[in-house]
C-alpha cells in the first residue's frame, strides 16, 4: 500500500514536471530564433506569399500565447504536433529514433554496470596494490576522455585499423533492417529468426557502447570502490571478520549489498543520460538516434521537435529515478520502512 | 576474488568472441568493395552523403543532396548531362520557341514511368502547377511561367509572363521533376490552386517515388539510408547498377574510413583534412572540383547603414586589400576566385579574377582618395553558418586581417542566422558582411540578382536608380535566348561589376569527392551533387 502511494505520488509530480518542461522549453526555443528564417531558402524568404504560407502551415502566425495554449491542449491529448523540418508528427520521429537509442543505452549501461561494479570491488579489496592504481587510472581516464575524440580512436583502431569490429551504422550493408516490432535491430533480428542479422548487429553496438560506457563505467568504479571501503570500515563488518568470515563471502554477501545504493543511483543518472541521446557519438557512429534528432531540430529551430525531445528526455529521468528508488526499497528494506 | 577475476575474463572473452564471430575476422574483414553485391547478385553501389535533408517530396526539395536522389527516380523534360553543359533534352523530343520568346512548345517522348503509366502532358503540367502551389522553398522556379496548356497528350506549351533565357535550365530542376500524376493524386496530391493546404502527398513522396527515373526508391530510413533499385520498367538505356544504398554519414572523417575499408563506394562529405588521409590510398580515386556556391563580401551601399563602406573607393580599396590566394588555402584545395558574379564554369563566366589583383599599396592609394585615408573602424557581422563546410567565421577572421594593413580596423560581430542575422540581412540592415550564395538552378541567370534592385542587391541598399545602366541589365540578360547574345551581356555585367558595387565575390567553395576505382563515370555535378545515371561499374 505505502508503495502504491509512493508510485501516485511520483507520478502527480512526474506530470507537473512534464507540464512544466513544456511550458519552460516552449518560452526558450521561443527566443531561440526563427524556424522561418531556419528553414526557408534564401530566395523563398524574399517571397512573402511563401513566407505567410509556411507561417500559417505551423501556426507560427498566432501570437504566443495561442500557440502556447494550442500546444498544451494537444499534449494534454498526446498529440506533440508536427516536426517543422520533416513534416512528420514528432511522436513519430521519436518512435523511430528512440529504440537506437534505448538500444545503444541498455547496452552501454550494461557494460558500464557489469564492468564498473567488478572493477570497483577489486580496487577496494585490493586497495593501495598496483591493480588498484590500475583500475583508478582507468576510471579516472573513462570519466575525462572527451567522448568524441575517443569514438575516433575506437573507430580508428578497432575498425579502420585493425579491422576487428564493424563500422558506423546498425547493419553491415549486406543487411536489411528487421521488421519493425520493439526498433532494438538484435532482438527484431532475433524475433525474425535470423541470427546472422542479430549477431552483426550486436556487433555494431559494441564500439559505441564502449566508448558510451567508459565514462559512467568510472564513476560507477569510483564510487563502488569509495562506497564498500566504508561499508569494509564499519562494525559490522568488523564483527563478521571477528567471527572468521573473508573473502567474497564477506565482500559479496554482507558489505556489497550496502554499498551498491549510491552505485544504483550512478546507473540510473547514467541511464538517463544516455536515454537522451549523445549526439558526438551517433554523429561518428552513424547512428540515428535521439541525439541527432535533438541537434538536427536544434539546428532547424523546430520548436516542436525540441519540446518533444525535452519531454522524452525529462520522462526519462523521473521513470529511472522513480524506478530506482523503489529498487532502493528491494536492496536496503530499511529504506522501505522510511 | 579469483572467481570474480575469472568472471570479468569471462565477460571480455565473450566480447571478443562477439567481435570475432560471424565470420568477420581479422584475417577475413568486410567484405570488399569489390565483392559487393545486391542479394538479387547484381552491382550495388554504396554512397555516402553528408547532413540529413528535410524532404525528398521534388515539388519541396531545395537542399544539397534531395536531387541527387529524385535524379536517379524521377525525369525532367531537360536534363544537365555534363557539368559545363547546357540543358538538354529529356523528357523532353524536341522544343521550339515561339518569335517574340513568351511561348515555348516542348513535345514528349514516348516514355513511361515506374508504374507503367506513360508520361503525358498532364503530368508535366500537373507536376510544374503543383510545385508552384505549394508556395513552399522552390516555388519561386515557376515565376516566369503564366500558365501551361496541353493541346494533346505529347505536347505541352509554356506561356511565359516574360522572356526567360533560363527557362530551359529551370526545367531542369528537381522541383519540376515529372511525377507520375495518377499515383500521386491517388496518395493525397493536388496541383490545384489551394495545393499549399490541400495537398498531402509529401508523406507517400517521402519514402517511395513516382517517376519515371532509372530506379525506383524502395526505402528511406530519415537521417539512416536511401535504398533505390533499378527501374524495371524504365525506358531508356540503364547503366549496370542494380542498386544504390544511400548511408547519411555526416562526419567526414567516418567516411574516410569507411571509404577505405570498402564498405562504402563514394564519399561525398570529405574536407581537406580527410582527402590528405585517403592520398596513395590503393583502389581510392579522389576528386576536388570548384562548385557554383559563392562566398561574397557585402558592403552596404546605403550609408546611413553602411556607413564608410558605402564610399566606392572605399569598396574599390577592399576590393583590392583582400588576399584571395589566401582565402583559397583557407577554403581548400579546388577553391578558385571568380572573375565577379558569374562563377567559373557558368555559360558566359569570364574565368577566375587573377592572383596578382590583390595589391595592397594600390588599396591604401584608393583609400586615400575616399573621406577617409586614414582608414576606420567597422563592425563585420558574420553568422554561424558555413559555406560546404568552411565556416563563415574563418572568413571573416580572414578579411579582418586584410583589411588591417590598409587601416581598416574590423570587428566582428556574430549572430546566429535564425535569431536575428538572417532578418537583419534579407532586410538589408547588415552594414558589411561576408555571406555565401548557392545557386538555386544552374543557370547564370540565377547571378542577376545581384544587380542593383535586385533580390541580393537590394540587401546591400543597391537600389536601380543608382545604377540604371547595370540595372537595365537584367532585362536584356533574360531577354538573350540566343547563347552568343547571352554570353555578350553577360560579360558586359561581369566588366561593369569587376570593380563597381557592394560585393567582393572571394572564393567559388570545392567539393571533395573519394570514390573507389571499381567505378567510372563518377563526377561532381553542381545541379544534382552526383550523377547515379552516369555510373557504372567497372
Amino acid at each position: 500500500m505505502e508503495q502504491l502511494k509512493f508510485i501516485a505520488r511520483r507520478l502527480v509530480y512526474l506530470a507537473l514536471m512534464l507540464f512544466g518542461v513544456a511550458t519552460i522549453v516552449f518560452l526558450l526555443s521561443r527566443l531561440a530564433g526563427d524556424p522561418v528564417t531556419a528553414n526557408l531558402s534564401q530566395r523563398a524568404l524574399s517571397d512573402p506569399a511563401v513566407v505567410e504560407a509556411y507561417r500559417a502551415r505551423y501556426g507560427l502566425d498566432k501570437p504566443m500565447l495561442t500557440q502556447y495554449l494550442y500546444y498544451i491542449r494537444n499534449l494534454l491529448q498526446l498529440d506533440l504536433g508536427t516536426s517543422i523540418r520533416t513534416n512528420n508528427p514528432v511522436l513519430q520521429e521519436l518512435g523511430r529514433c528512440y529504440p537506437a537509442t534505448i538500444e545503444l543505452a541498455l547496452f552501454s549501461i550494461l557494460i558500464a554496470s557489469v564492468f564498473g561494479i567488478l572493477f570497483g570491488i577489486v580496487s577496494a579489496v585490493r586497495r593501495n596494490s598496483a591493480l588498484d592504481q590500475t583500475v583508478r587510472a582507468i576510471s579516472v581516464t573513462g570519466v575525462s576522455i572527451p567522448s568524441f575524440w575517443f569514438a575516433l580512436l575506437m573507430l580508428f583502431v578497432f575498425y579502420y585499423k585493425l579491422r576487428l569490429l564493424p563500422g558506423p551504422g546498425r547493419l553491415s550493408n549486406a543487411f536489411s533492417a528487421p521488421a519493425h516490432v520493439t526498433g532494438l535491430y538484435v532482438l527484431d533480428s532475433l524475433l525474425e529468426g535470423d541470427g546472422a542479422k542479430a549477431a552483426d548487429a550486436l556487433r555494431h553496438l559494441i564500439l559505441p557502447s564502449f566508448v558510451l560506457a567508459a565514462f559512467t563505467m568510472g564513476l560507477i568504479t569510483r564510487t563502488t570502490r569509495s562506497n564498500l571501503l566504508d561499508v569494509m570500515s564499519t562494525d559490522y563488518i568488523r564483527t563478521a571478520r571477528s567471527k572468521g568470515l573473508t573473502g567474497h563471502a564477506l565482500v559479496i554477501r554482507h558489505a556489497l549489498g550496502n554499498a551498491l545504493i549510491p552505485v544504483l543511483t550512478v546507473i540510473g543518472l547514467g541511464l538517463g543520460n544516455l536515454l537522451g541521446g549523445m549526439v558526438l557519438v551517433e554523429t561518428i557512429f552513424n547512428w540515428p538516434g535521439v541525439g541527432q534528432f535533438a541537434y538536427q531540430s536544434v539546428m532547424s529551430v523546430d520548436f516542436p521537435s525540441v519540446i518533444g525531445v525535452s519531454l522524452l528526455i525529462a520522462l526519462n529521468y523521473m521513470v529511472i529515478n522513480t524506478v530506482v528508488d523503489i529498487l532502493y526499497g528491494a536492496i536496503d528494506p530499511r529504506v522501505r520502512c522510511r | 576474488m579469483k572467481k570474480l577475476l575469472t568472471l570479468a575474463l569471462c565477460a571480455c572473452m565473450l566480447f571478443a568472441c562477439v567481435a570475432c564471430g560471424g565470420g568477420n575476422s581479422g584475417a577475413e574483414p568486410q567484405k570488399s568493395n569489390t565483392e559487393t553485391e545486391s542479394a538479387a547478385g547484381g552491382n550495388t553501389v554504396v554512397i555516402a552523403i553528408g547532413a540529413g535533408f528535410s524532404t525528398l517530396d521534388p515539388g519541396r526539395v531545395y537542399e544539397k543532396y534531395p536531387p541527387l536522389v529524385v535524379n536517379a527516380c524521377y525525369e525532367n523534360l531537360f536534363k544537365f548531362y555534363s557539368n559545363d553543359g547546357g540543358a538538354e533534352p529529356c523528357l523532353a523530343d524536341s522544343y521550339e520557341f515561339s518569335d517574340d520568346g513568351l511561348t515555348l512548345t516542348v513535345k514528349l517522348k514516348d516514355a513511361k514511368f515506374a508504374s507503367g503509366n506513360p508520361v503525358t502532358s498532364a503530368d508535366v503540367q500537373f507536376s510544374i502547377e503543383r510545385c508552384r502551389n505549394l508556395q513552399d522553398n522552390p516555388s519561386f522556379i515557376c515565376d516566369t511561367i503564366g500558365s501551361i496548356d496541353t493541346p494533346d497528350e505529347k505536347t505541352v506549351v509554356f506561356h511565359l509572363t516574360q522572356v526567360d533565357s533560363a527557362i530551359l535550365s529551370k526545367l531542369t530542376y528537381s522541383s519540376l521533376a515529372v511525377l507520375d500524376s495518377a499515383v500521386v493524386k491517388e496518395h493525397g496530391g493536388t496541383d490545384a490552386v489551394d495545393a499549399v493546404t490541400a495537398d498531402s502527398a509529401a508523406d507517400f513522396l517521402n519514402t517511395t517515388s513516382a517517376g519515371s527515373g532509372m530506379y525506383v526508391m524502395t526505402s528511406y530510413t530519415p537521417d539512416e539510408e536511401i535504398v533505390l533499385e533499378k527501374n524495371a520498367n524504365y525506358w531508356g538505356t540503364p547503366t549496370n547498377v542494380d542498386k544504390y544504398i544511400i548511408k547519411i554519414q555526416p562526419d567526414s572523417n567516418t567516411q574516410m574510413m569507411t571509404l577505405s575499408t570498402g564498405d562504402i563506394d563514394v564519399a561525398m562529405n570529405m574536407t581537406d583534412d580527410t582527402m590528405a588521409e585517403l592520398s596513395g590510398v590503393a583502389g581510392v580515386e579522389l576528386m576536388n572540383s570548384a562548385t557554383k556556391t559563392v562566398s561574397f563580401v557585402m558592403m552596404n551601399m546605403n550609408s546611413s547603414i553602411g556607413g564608410p563602406v558605402s564610399d566606392p573607393h572605399v569598396q574599390q580599396a577592399i576590393r583590392l586589400a583582400l588576399d584571395y590566394a589566401g582565402i583559397q588555402t583557407i577554403v581548400g584545395e579546388g577553391c578558385i576566385t571568380p572573375y565577379d558574379v558569374i562563377q567559373d564554369g557558368f555559360m558566359g563566366s569570364k574565368g577566375e579574377r587573377p592572383a596578382s589583383y590583390t595589391n595592397v599599396d594600390a588599396a591604401k592609394e584608393e583609400l586615400a582618395k575616399s573621406p577617409y585615408p586614414n582608414g576606420f573602424d567597422i563592425d563585420l557581422t558574420v553568422c554561424d553558418l558555413d559555406m560546404e563546410g568552411v565556416a563563415l567565421t574563418d572568413l571573416a577572421q580572414k578579411v579582418k586581417a586584410d583589411l588591417a594593413p590598409i587601416g581598416i580596423n574590423v570587428n566582428i560581430v556574430s549572430q546566429p542566422w535564425a535569431a536575428g542575422y538572417g532578418d537583419a540581412y534579407r532586410d538589408g540592415t547588415l552594414g558589411m558582411t561576408v555571406m555565401y550564395w548557392g545557386t538555386d538552378y544552374n543557370d547564370p541567370n540565377v547571378q542577376l540578382e545581384f544587380l542593383p534592385g535586385k533580390t541580393v542587391g537590394l540587401r546591400a541598399g543597391w537600389t536601380a536608380a543608382m545604377d540604371p545602366t547595370l540595372s537595365a541589365k537584367y532585362d536584356e540578360t533574360m531577354a538573350a535566348t540566343d547563347n552568343a547574345e547571352r554570353i555578350r551581356v553577360l560579360g558586359e555585367v561581369q566588366d561593369m561589376m569587376y570593380e563597381n558595387g557592394p560585393f567582393a565575390f572571394i572564393a567559388q567553395a570545392p567539393a571533395h569527392i573519394g570514390f573507389n576505382t571499381r567505378l567510372s563515370g563518377v563526377e561532381i555535378s553542381d545541379p544534382y551533387a552526383l550523377d547515379l545515371t552516369l555510373i557504372n561499374v567497372k
